[in-house]
């Protein structure tokens, strides 16, 4: 299990791209993945250790990915970033707790991730429910979340505000365009209100000028919330927009072939000018010249 | 008179031919309100010149078979019709009962077994769609009792139950809970994995996941089978009155028979059929109404 020379996997934690990063967070050495809170430190929100995922294919048992170890602390929007086929969705699967790795740890608030506890999830398909109204979707999600009815009705509008829908609250799915349908599912993810939020190439199914402004305004929302979020996509552009911290996986099994911490404004710049800055164009472009390695 | 009707008939065929041979720009699919209207009064032109052709047809074949025994004219069947919803003679209706009688009562024992039948088929196929051993231990049950014709097992149902309401019902709810268990078997265990995965994301519990997705999803097929379950539930009404039927539509074709009076076997057959188009009728409407999304997700 020799790692590549240029993949600083073994620390599991990202390089600085520029400015230091938070104290105490990048620095920690990774913590035991059985104690919640070891003395002070924060627990990460998503913790890998040595994980690796093997599935049956047709001619036998096919490495799907690691081994991997990451760490990501509270409030990070992680992104990863990979060729399709690299393992990066079967990586937030075994996040989401849909799976459970072949070997290794997959923590995620410092406990085994379970389906529908402590995470939402936006899917590459919307994945709504046609036989209820967009409003009935997210109210579905909040009844889930166990919040009761009286404030169900007063929060199904203000979700999907947050997401920049008005007025479709009733409306049929059907009747909805594809670029609003995920927008109702990132306000269903939303509805629960957990420190988690995982996205599975949410923007790719949509047209360009749909993604740029579903990205614009996911990376509005989560500077807001400050969730943390892990968004798996294959776009480099993508990757440098919406991360904090961008991992770019090696082709399959898939490994952390360059882990970066992205020092970009959060706040109070306009899309247009972040993507016009100079650090901008270099992190696309080592995340590119990356991206283009490990697939290689 | 003549004239004037025959001046009108070239004035009347241009607007006549505006609907039929819609342009193509507007698309055959999405017509404009007056085209879509236009071509539904066509289609019904056209079911009733068929019918009118049928009943044609079968007084032609009255006329040649010319044996009223063997084939009845429509007339006469017209007039078992008055007959049969009056009183005449101080005999009321058929065998003591008006035909609407009859055919309530069949109405009521179809409507009562076939609620029955998709109530038991509901339960049965949601459990067999959800647990894998229950549906390898009676899936082969549900087949062989489906293959079975009714008249088989009415036998063993009088035997068990007598000859009044119950084996009648019985026989209803046996023969209609096939296709629907057959059906929501097949559509929960189907169920779209990807929106099972989504409420499961949302933290729904496993009775959540089948109430909330398997269930509407299946709904469709359901439906599907819900409208097979009546139909059978129909054909097998007929069977279910062989056996102290009268009142009742199907013992009424029986005695008929006995008595050679074909006009009100024809009349009765009819009359099954007829209920039988409104009831499917109602079924797709009610259909249209409770699953909105069909074909569109």
């Amino acid at each position: 299990m020799s790692s590549r020379p240029d993949a600083p996997a073994e620390s599991g934690t990202p390089r600085e791209s520029g400015a230091p990063v938070t104290p105490g967070e990048s620095g920690t050495s990774v913590a035991p993945a059985d104690s919640a809170v070891p003395g002070g430190t924060e627990v990460p929100a998503v913790h890998l250790d040595e994980v690796e995922h093997v599935y049956a294919g047709a001619g036998g048992p096919v490495a799907a990915l690691g081994p991997i170890s990451l760490t990501v602390p509270p409030g990070t929007f992680l992104v990863l970033v990979g060729a399709s086929g690299c393992g990066k969705s079967t990586l937030l699967r075994l996040i989401a707790g849909f799976e459970k790795p072949t070997s290794g740890t997959v923590r995620t608030g410092g406990a085994e991730p379970v389906p529908g506890r402590g995470a939402g999830i936006v899917f590459q398909q919307p994945r709504l429910f046609p036989w209820k109204t967009v409003g009935g979707n997210v109210e579905l999600a909040l009844r889930y979340a166990g919040v009761p009815r009286a404030e169900r009705a007063r929060r199904v509008p203000e979700l999907l505000e947050r997401v920049g829908l008005h007025d479709v609250a009733e409306r049929r799915i059907w009747q909805i365009s594809g670029g609003q349908q995920q927008r109702v599912a990132i306000a269903r993810a939303l509805a629960g209100d957990d420190p988690l939020l995982l996205l599975d190439e949410p923007f790719a199914a949509l047209d360009a000028l749909t993604r740029e402004r579903l990205q614009e305004d996911l990376r509005r929302v989560s500077a807001r919330t400050g969730r943390t979020s892990v968004f798996v996509t294959h776009s480099v552009e993508e990757a440098v927009f919406l991360g904090s911290r961008v991992v770019v996986l090696t082709r399959r099994p898939g490994r952390v072939a360059l882990d970066l911490e992205v020092d970009l404004p959060r706040t109070g710049v306009e899309p247009d000018e972040l993507r016009a800055l100079p650090e901008y164009a270099a992190l696309r472009a080592e995340i590119g010249h990356a991206v283009r390695a490990a697939a290689a | 008179m003549t004239s004037s009707l025959s001046r009108s008939v070239p004035a009347a065929r241009p607007s006549d031919a505006v609907p039929a041979s819609p342009p193509p720009a507007d698309g055959p699919r999405t017509g404009t309100p007056p085209a879509r209207r236009g071509r539904r009064l066509r289609r019904t032109g056209v079911r009733v010149l068929s019918l009118l052709a049928l009943l044609g047809l079968w007084q032609l074949a009255a006329v040649a078979a010319d044996n009223p025994s063997f084939v009845p004219a429509p007339r006469a069947v017209w007039d078992q019709l008055v007959l049969l919803s009056t009183t005449h003679d101080g005999v009321r209706g058929y065998g003591g009962h008006l035909l609407v009688e009859h055919l309530g009562i069949s109405l009521r024992r179809i409507l009562i077994g076939s609620a029955l039948g998709v109530a038991a088929g509901l339960v049965l196929g949601v459990v067999l769609g959800v647990v894998p051993w229950i549906r390898l231990v009676a899936e082969p049950v549900v087949t062989f009792v489906r293959a079975l014709p009714p008249l088989a097992y009415f036998s063993l149902l009088i035997i068990w139950f007598g000859i009044d309401e119950t084996p009648k019902l019985w026989l209803l709810a046996v023969a209609a809970l096939p296709p629907v268990a057959v059906a929501t078997a097949a559509a929960v265990h189907g169920a779209p994995t990807g929106l099972v995965e989504a409420a499961r994301a949302l933290g729904a519990s496993r009775w959540d996941v089948i109430k909330d997705v398997v269930l509407p999803s299946a709904l469709p097929e359901i439906f599907t089978g819900v409208r097979l379950a009546v139909g059978v539930a129909y054909s097998s009404v007929v069977a279910a009155e062989t056996v102290n039927g009268v009142p009742g539509i199907g013992g009424m074709v029986r005695d008929a028979q006995r008595y050679l009076q074909t006009d009100v076997v024809v009349l009765g057959l009819l009359a099954i059929g007829l209920s039988g188009l409104l009831i499917d009728g109602l079924l797709r409407a009610a259909e249209t109404r409770l699953i909105p999304w069909r074909g569109r997700a």
